[in-house]
């Protein structure tokens, strides 16, 4: 029990790993002074998978795992879509889903920006020729920005969120 | 005793049995006789792993096969039968594992089930029009006309009473996790009933494959579920490979196994921290999202793809695996154990042992009906792992123990499944100590055939069976572990209380994109 309790004084997990990736730290900070100038110090994702095979989802929420945890620059993946800034979707539109995501959209409140992570998102994955898909999300929804990947990776990722600010501010001025 | 033998004691003898070319047996049976032979298999401990059709695979007409396993015997079972018409006697008051294959089925086929107590359609939703059959192939892949539903829902089993009442969830969830939707029955916070209703994801991937080169075909095989790549990809290629008779090197066979339990790993450390995050402990979760990030890098440096994608091909590996890549694999893993065991000094925490207790029973009276697969049937007591009951690749020459274990809890799949990573770790390391230096890749020639070929991804058995005319896949079946698990939680779930429910959903692990295809 003694060592239980002396153990918080212990370091944590996290702070025993070296961070190496120089390269993801610079994005992520201009980044966040986007996000701060842009949507008021915190940028809202809602992440909406359509018909992808899970892999885009994964590096999604190793985006905010240890390594990356990329609250740190200001960006939250929120629960319900009314919360949400952009809409982040993943995998070929199916028509199975096709009517949930295009509430999901509907539910968000204005301004609100879409981006397409991930090659069937993008509408160049495998799956064109399917009667099962429309195909990518530009299907049904007015795309802002593509993250191309066979899943892209988390940094990928995070420049493709920095290129979506970069836009938008330029939009705003 | 041998299967054949036992056959003929069940059957008589003078059957139609052929051998198949990776070890299954297929025994031809006639329509109206498919009833009473499949009984007689399940008196006798014969346990249904899948059941699938296919058009034109003797003559014109439909052909389904059901396939099955049983305790003591490495071959599979495969029961064929030609159908005269579109019709055929049901099979899931024998097998209630049969309801969602005789489903789909006839979602695919228009083959209909005489009194199957569930006809409502599978993978096709409310949009698609009626008589419409993907998998005929008088069905040419393209787009089609969709129908707006008649504002009839999908009918949901009513539970009624005092109290009761339906909380319905998704299919888009409040979380980064694919779609589905679960309808549940609660009275006050316990759960009374859950009914699922998956294949929001249904992206066509078996008409897909079809009319495709078998080497064109691995990537159909990548995308069934992006966290079981290298699993599908080997499935799919070792059913091909026997087919055409390929054989695979020493070298490639040690790196598909390298990439097999690679997979397993992290796979396993996704969910080991997903459930201790879902019981609002994220700071316990983090050492093992810190190794699972570990591994995507090791994947990344030995194949160029986080989630192996793209190595795997037809006759062996795509390229060979940078050496010094394969110097820090063994580095990375000598001291992985150690870490692994003081992250995992987590499940000492009362509270979160008071969580994982008693939550979520897998009921070991559910394994055999619903073919419950992987570690969530072995964290119930059956004693399943494809790499031991039906050896391939590497794995014919290992001695592997299957572990078990008997709480059928949360805390027993977490348990077992942070052993069975110290096992995978073994697995690999032996592999790379005695690596052959020859070559990754074998030239081959496509011959036409059939094959069955299974492979146990990180979440249980997934099965493949392919069946190539002309050079060209023909018909693609895949069934992943997911199929047979999800239909588990719907009673993994009973008597627990609303709030337990995503700790039982992690537990068990189960891929949306894998199941519905």
């Amino acid at each position: 029990m003694a060592k239980r309790i002396l153990s918080v004084f212990e370091k944590k997990a996290t702070e025993n790993f070296p961070f190496k990736d120089a390269e993801f730290e610079a994005v992520g900070l201009s980044l966040k002074k986007e996000v701060d100038k842009v949507f008021g110090r915190s940028l809202a994702i809602r992440e909406l998978d359509s018909g992808s095979d899970n892999s885009t989802e994964i590096e999604l929420v190793n985006l905010t795992a240890p390594h990356y945890d990329v609250e740190r620059f200001g960006i939250t993946f929120v629960a319900s879509p009314r919360h949400a800034d952009v809409l982040i979707v993943t995998g070929a539109v199916t028509l199975n889903m096709a009517t949930a995501a295009k509430k999901t959209y509907d539910a968000m409140p204005n301004p609100k920006f879409v981006v397409a992570v991930g090659d069937d998102a993008c509408g160049i994955g495998i799956l064109n020729n399917s009667y099962a898909v429309l195909g990518g999300a530009e299907k049904i929804f007015d795309v802002n920005l593509k993250i191309p990947g066979n899943p892209p990776s988390p940094k990928d990722i995070l420049k493709g969120i920095l290129a979506l600010t970069k836009k938008i501010s330029e939009i705003k001025k | 005793m041998k299967l054949n033998d036992e056959l003929e004691k069940l059957f008589g003898k003078k059957l139609e049995i052929a051998a198949g070319l990776n070890n299954e047996l297929y025994l031809t049976v006639q329509e109206n006789q498919v009833q009473k032979a499949i009984s007689r298999l399940y008196e006798n401990n014969f346990e249904l792993i899948l059941l699938f059709c296919a058009e034109n695979f003797v003559d014109k007409g439909f052909t389904l096969f059901y396939a099955f396993e049983k305790v003591g015997y490495s071959e599979i079972l495969v029961l064929q039968c030609s159908l005269a018409g579109n019709h055929v006697a049901s099979v899931a008051t024998v097998f209630p594992s049969a309801c969602w294959y005789e489903r789909e089925v006839t979602d695919g086929f228009g083959v209909e089930f005489s009194g199957a107590f569930d006809k409502r359609r599978l993978f096709l939703h409310e949009t698609y029009p009626a008589d419409f059959h993907p998998l005929l192939k008088s069905f040419k892949n393209g787009k089609i006309e969709t129908v707006t539903p008649s504002g009839d829902e999908y009918p949901f089993k009513v539970v009624e009473g005092e109290g009761v009442y339906q909380i319905p969830v998704g299919p888009v969830h409040a979380g980064i996790i694919e779609p589905g939707h679960f309808r549940f029955s609660v009275i006050g916070e316990t759960i009374f009933n859950l009914e699922i209703k998956m294949f929001y994801k249904h992206r066509g991937l078996e008409k897909l494959a079809e009319g495709l080169k078998p080497q064109e075909c691995v990537k159909i095989a990548e995308t069934v579920s992006g966290d079981e790549t290298v699993a599908n990809a080997v499935a799919f290629c070792s059913a091909v490979e026997k087919i055409s008779n390929i054989a695979v090197s020493r070298r490639a066979l040690q790196l598909r196994t390298v990439f097999l339990e690679l997979e397993r790993i992290y796979s396993y450390l996704g969910d080991l921290g997903g459930m201790i995050v879902d019981v609002a402990y994220p700071a316990g979760a983090s050492p093992f999202f810190i190794l699972r990030e570990e591994i995507f890098r090791q994947n990344e440096a030995l194949t160029g793809s986080r989630f192996m994608k793209g190595i795997v091909a037809l006759g062996g590996l795509c390229k060979d695996v940078p050496e010094q890549a394969l110097r820090n694999l063994s580095a990375f893993l000598g001291s992985f154990s150690k870490r692994l065991g003081k992250a995992e000094g987590i499940d000492n925490t009362f509270s979160l042992i008071d969580r994982f207790e008693t939550t979520g029973n897998v009921k070991p009276e559910l394994l055999i009906p619903l073919h419950v697969t992987g570690p969530v049937a072995r964290a119930s007591g059956k004693t399943t792992d494809t790499r031991i009951d039906h050896p391939y690749g590497l794995y014919r020459e290992m001695d592997l123990k299957v572990r078990t274990l008997q709480n059928k809890d949360v805390l027993a799949r977490f348990s077992l499944k942070a052993e069975e990573i110290l096992d995978s770790i073994k697995i690999i390391q032996d592999v790379l100590c005695k690596l052959d230096s020859g070559e990754i890749f074998a030239p081959y020639q496509i011959k036409d055939g059939y094959a069955l070929s299974i492979v146990e991804s990180a979440r249980g058995q997934s099965v493949h069976w392919v069946l190539l005319k002309n050079g060209l896949v023909d018909r693609y079946k895949v069934r992943t572990a997911s199929f047979c698990n999800w239909q588990a939680i719907e009673h993994a779930v009973l008597g627990n209380i609303v709030p337990d429910f995503p700790l039982i959903n992690k537990s068990m692990n189960l891929s949306y994109a894998g199941t519905d295809l």
